[in-house]
């Protein structure tokens, strides 16, 4: 058992989180290519959870003068510019480790992504973008579990498997705070804006979202669907089931749900083939 | 003793990082790296006072790297220490990002006196606008008047917020220089992008920025600021505002009017038509352009068309 408040002073302590391997070798190319612009780079970071944190949290960083205020990948990208962007990749680390899961978790996120921009267009919300990085950054507090108690979370994933139960389930029994919780700690210590640490915590309690009922709702929704799509992987087998609450405030119709699921196939097989090309 | 002046120290040679760390450790927060790639995060996200790495290991790569930190103005002024060894000999390009060096066996006597010089000497050239560490005024004036002496044609272009000053009196100073600091990003960013070479950006104050670039680019460049900005400053209201898309904010009698969310207007001057003598020309050009920009309802440019 690790109490909350060490637990805590360990997760804050994380300055950088590394990312999977097949993501450091096309890093690498798009960053030696003299011809690469902010808007290649731009599309290549949103892909990943890793490289959207980096960027979200060093363009609210003060030394800047605007915290907390950006949760656009390419409005970061604009603000930080070129120099600084491509030094920031530079100093990217890999995560062997937990390389098989953590691959898992990466398309996860990107699928979720994927699917809060797809209900947010559908639902004619403002901020498509900021869905989208919220989407990707969701479970972000996982990679933070899995980088500082490494044996424990792997532990905790083969029992979610083997016992058929949800992993969220087991880090509660184990570290009395889930992945949502590590999440927002991240976030709050990396000057993220508050929408995004509202929605990275209360993605699995979206009744308790007070001030992004709805976009905290959306990416509820959208993390089951993935999972029930049989998408990448989370971390367990099980399909957590949508909160009413949620499932009103987003007030997707039978058609519309029939629509975003035809529209999540298209989607995801393409961005499968992106992450999954040098596998 | 409250150290509040940090250093990066990037060496790979143990020795040498224990002597440096036994002797600045009392008076530094110091944070220490093997590798130069390793330690550009902690560059980026804490603004170190001064950078010290060891040039025996790979000095290309090193000089590389930090060239690219110091393109960027917030990192431009970190002074940047070098150890070498005995033998080591400079070459002209060393000198364009080192400010100061210290040969090995020097180190256990010298490095001191030698960090606490490079930090003095750092404060003292600081002449840059505070907020957005751009070049003011002078540098400016200069900039001008030399491209006008050599005879070269370029766009200068100015320029100025719509509706700053109510967003300013609700929100507060402090996040009306979010606004201005966001803003000098944008501009800087965009025309590096559009122009990496012979282009300029600084900072007159409050929200007069400066921009000189080539005549072609100007109206293009200029129109995607404009744009870009109107964007990303929504982010910068709060979230009932947002919605609203206005503010309620007091006009200089005290009465209490709707404002509407800011906007940016640009005046460009150039000498494609006409010939500058002095930089007091341009200025004023570009004034009156921004003043037409403001008078079309803002949110726009105009650019100087008027024949002789």
């Amino acid at each position: 058992m690790i109490d909350t408040k060490n637990l805590r002073s360990q997760i804050e302590k994380i300055d950088t989180l590394p990312t999977i391997p097949s993501t450091l070798r096309k890093l690498l190319s798009v960053i030696e290519d003299p011809k690469v612009s902010l808007s290649d780079i731009g599309s290549f970071i949103s892909n990943d959870p890793v490289l959207t944190s980096r960027v979200i949290k060093v363009v609210n960083s003060p030394i800047y003068g605007f915290p907390g205020r950006i949760s656009s990948v390419n409005q970061a990208l604009i603000l930080l510019g070129l120099n600084v962007v491509k030094g920031m990749l530079l100093g990217v680390s890999v995560f062997e480790a937990m390389k098989k899961t953590m691959e898992g978790l990466w398309e996860h996120s990107i699928g979720c992504a994927v699917t809060s921009k797809i209900i947010g267009t559908k639902k004619g919300l403002a901020d498509i973008e900021e869905l989208s990085v919220a989407g990707i950054l969701h479970d972000i507090g996982k990679v933070a579990m899995g980088l500082k108690f490494l044996d424990e979370y792997k532990g905790l994933i083969k029992k979610a498997i083997d016992k058929n139960v949800l992993l969220i389930d087991l880090e509660k029994e184990l570290f009395f705070v889930t992945h949502s919780e590590t999440g927002a700690w991240i976030g709050q210590r990396w000057n993220f804006p508050k929408s995004l640490i509202e929605i990275i915590e209360y993605h699995h309690k979206p009744q308790l979202s007070k001030n992004y009922a709805i976009q905290t709702a959306v990416v509820h929704l959208a993390d089951i669907l993935v999972r029930a799509k049989g998408f990448g992987f989370a971390g367990d087998y099980l399909i957590p089931t949508i909160n009413p609450i949620a499932w009103q405030r987003v007030g997707l119709s039978k058609d519309e749900l029939k629509e975003v699921i035809a529209e999540m196939e298209d989607s995801l097989a393409e961005s499968g083939e992106f992450n999954l090309e040098d596998d | 003793m409250i150290k509040n002046q940090n250093i990066v120290l990037v060496i790979n040679d143990i020795a040498i990082s224990t002597t440096i760390n036994d002797k600045l450790g009392v008076f530094y927060n110091i944070n220490s790296f093997k590798k130069i790639s390793n330690a550009l995060d902690s560059i980026y996200n804490s603004l170190p006072d001064l950078i010290i790495t060891d040039f025996s290991s790979d000095a290309t790569e090193i000089s590389k790297i930090i060239s690219e930190v110091k393109k960027d103005p917030i990192f431009g002024q970190i002074p940047f220490l070098v150890i070498v060894e005995e033998d080591y000999i400079f070459c002209d390009d060393n000198w364009l990002i080192i400010d100061d060096y210290i040969r090995k066996h020097d180190v256990d006597k010298e490095i001191q006196n030698v960090v606490k010089l490079c930090l003095f000497r750092a404060e003292r050239v600081f002449e840059t606008n505070p907020l957005s560490r751009l070049p003011g005024n002078i540098t400016i004036e200069k900039k001008i008047q030399n491209m006008i002496d050599k005879g070269e044609k370029f766009a200068v272009a100015y320029t100025d917020l719509d509706y700053f000053k109510p967003y300013n009196d609700k929100y507060g100073f402090s996040r009306g220089d979010q606004v201005l600091r966001m803003l000098g990003r944008l501009v800087l960013n965009f025309v590096r992008q559009w122009q990496p070479h012979d282009s300029f950006v600084g900072h007159i104050g409050g929200d007069d920025f400066v921009f000189i670039v080539s005549i072609d680019i100007a109206e293009k460049l200029s129109q995607e600021i404009i744009d870009t900005f109107s964007k990303i400053v929504l982010t910068f209201y709060d979230d009932e505002d947002k919605k609203k898309k206005c503010i309620d904010s007091v006009d200089r009698e005290g009465m209490k009017k709707k404002y509407p969310i800011m906007g940016l207007s640009i005046g460009i001057a150039h000498n494609q038509i006409r010939n500058f003598t002095h930089y007091g020309e341009v200025a004023e050009l570009a004034s009156e352009m921004k003043k037409y920009a403001k008078l079309s309802g803002g949110n726009c440019y105009k650019i100087d068309m008027r024949k002789i």
